[in-house]
């Protein structure tokens, strides 16, 4: 028995057509304004795919450590895994723009002749010779692949042992869930930050960070919470999970949503301060493009609209417990994730010799816009087909008794 | 007896003393207590107590740690004993925020601390619980609820058929 589809809820087809007029104006863009519009497909890729692998992570999280308060909101976590094939899927026009147009359109050390301002090309640089077999253009598809290949097998995982459980009521799914998340979270994590090196931080391949993979694990887990509250309060108000998910869980989701805006503004503060504390070349130039122009007004939009006010707006325990506050904060900090990936993935327009002051280019919001709303059309359309396909929550999980008992 | 601190009912079970503080809670009591020899989930709620005002102790001291942080730098590196490391400024809140940050959780520590004390009265070196023999039962398996003598609404003869109708086990008086 799936759920009944409710007219009042979402139609899947909606949002796989959203999505498909979000993907052709990126796709428009990728021969209009080549660079600009792939390296805005980019960002809003890893903005949906980051939302996965958070929702990843949490399913992950639940099942190591046997948690009870997460399993009604579990089942809604393993619907947004089905977005992850389709996120692959999406991760190909980067390919094909990389050889179809330019072998350095996004990555510039893809391309050995790319000049290097004042020094030579690429294939000269010994900061490219040191890093060549991990920088391998083979190599970096293959590390793609099989970071996709990984996600994809561990989400199958999860969702098939859940749905099974539904049926038969098992107990041995819940004890294969776990084994596969012991495993799980070591494989995702490493492919994650393996992701975060090669999407992001490979565009200036001369900066290296060793927090730059903790970073994309916080910023993923903050958007997944975000997205997470945002459903939980939307199943709440139109019905389906009302008087079964209640305030005590929206206070877990808010704390642990709490605790990883310190845990961001922690990591993304220690990286800036050793680099800063460091002083070297290779490491400051990173931060000086991100002091130029608009991007300045940004670091320090991101400070305090990314941290601080998260931090002392969740402070507050009865903001934590009410809908509306943290359907906004949910919606503020969403917003504020991908400003944060804008602003560690735009500014490195300026190696290729173009300028990533976006104010200049207006119609790089454009392809902004198409391609976020082009992934969260894809990731909806993923979530809602899935939602129809399965019950509500885990009606068989052997903690849901206690789940749904949770009280303050 | 001239110096009665109260009344004290004893209940076998912890669902019995749920009811029974429920019930003394929408009396209007205002100087009672229930002691317990474990906490009880629920029993906040049972007897009507508001949320902690330990919080606001924290967010003071957090605050006062994080300016003292960020001060005792600036004075010490910037106007004490100013010297210039590797061509950085003086005084930059990026160096002096580690600093800051650890001051903000220690003193919010201390503040927490100090904040359960004086709200609970601590450090009470007595209370009349202490004189009766029940304080046995109270650590090891039985629940009591006491309603003091200086409650506004307290009344001796009231009061005791109040809690006799609470159905209790045994009901006693406390001494001073």
């Amino acid at each position: 028995m799936s759920a009944e589809r409710d007219a009042s809820l979402p139609n899947p087809t909606k949002w796989l057509l959203i999505g498909a007029v979000g993907l052709i104006i990126s796709f428009v863009g990728m021969f209009v304004d080549p660079r600009m519009a792939s390296f805005c497909y980019l960002i809003g890729l890893i903005f949906t795919t980051s939302i996965t692998i958070g929702m990843l992570f949490l399913v992950m999280i639940h099942h190591i450590f046997d948690a009870y308060w997460s399993t009604v909101i579990r089942r809604q976590a393993e619907n947004f895994l089905a977005a992850l094939p389709w996120m692959a899927v999406l991760f190909i026009p980067l390919f094909l723009i990389t050889y179809l147009y330019k072998q350095d359109t996004l990555w510039i050390w893809m391309d050995l002749e790319h000049e290097l301002h004042g020094h030579g090309t690429v294939g000269t640089d010994p900061l490219y010779l040191k890093k060549t077999w991990w920088l391998s253009e083979t190599f970096f598809w293959i590390r793609a692949a099989a970071c996709f290949a990984a996600w994809i097998y561990f989400a199958r995982t999860f969702r098939r042992n859940s749905f099974s459980q539904d049926a038969d009521g098992s107990a041995e799914h819940t004890y294969s869930s776990r084994k596969h998340a012991a495993g799980g979270l070591i494989v995702v994590a490493l492919t994650w930050s393996m992701a975060g090196f090669d999407w992001i931080m490979s565009l200036e391949y001369h900066w290296f960070s060793t927090m730059f993979g903790v970073w994309f694990f916080a910023n993923s887990m903050r958007a997944a919470l975000a997205v997470l509250i945002l459903v939980a309060a939307f199943l709440v108000a139109k019905g389906p999970l009302k008087g079964i998910f209640n305030t005590k869980h929206l206070h877990d989701l808010s704390t642990l949503s709490f605790a990883f805006t310190v845990f961001w503004a922690y990591i993304s503060f220690s990286q800036y301060f050793l680099i800063w504390n460091g002083n070297i070349p290779e490491e400051t130039f990173w931060y000086n493009f991100r002091e130029e122009g608009m991007w300045y007004g940004v670091s320090m939009f991101l400070i305090f609209g990314h941290f601080l006010f998260p931090f002392l707006f969740m402070l507050q325990f009865p903001l934590k417990t009410k809908y509306p506050a943290m359907v906004f904060m949910a919606c503020w900090i969403l917003f504020m994730q991908l400003f944060d990936l804008i602003f560690n993935i735009l500014p490195s327009l300026k190696i290729h010799g173009q300028t990533a002051q976006l104010l200049h280019q207006p119609l790089g919001f454009l392809w902004l816009a198409a391609s976020v709303l082009g992934g969260i059309g894809i990731l909806l359309w993923a979530y809602w087909t899935s939602y129809y396909k399965v019950k509500i929550i885990p009606i068989r999980d052997p903690r849901i008794g206690e789940c749904l008992n949770h009280n303050h | 007896m001239a110096d009665k601190f109260g009344i004290l009912a004893k209940f076998d079970t912890p669902a019995d003393i749920m009811h029974a503080a429920e019930k003394v809670r929408d009396a209007g009591f205002k100087r009672w207590d229930v002691i317990t020899p474990f906490p009880i989930h629920g029993m906040d709620g049972a007897m009507g107590l508001k949320r902690s005002w330990v919080p606001r102790f924290t967010i003071v001291g957090g605050t006062a740690g994080f300016i003292t942080g960020m001060s005792m730098i600036y004075f010490t590196n910037a106007v004490n004993y100013p010297i210039l490391i590797g061509g950085k400024p003086l005084f930059s809140p990026y160096f002096a925020f580690p600093v800051s940050y650890e001051l903000t959780i220690l003193f919010s520590a201390f503040a927490s601390i100090l904040g359960m004390f004086i709200l609970n009265k601590l450090p009470m070196h007595y209370h009349s619980a202490l004189k009766t023999e029940k304080i046995a039962e109270m650590s090891d398996d039985k629940f009591f609820l006491y309603i003091e003598s200086e409650d506004p609404q307290y009344d001796d003869a009231k009061t005791r058929s109040f809690i006799e109708g609470l159905h209790p086990v045994e009901v006693s008086d406390m001494e001073k």
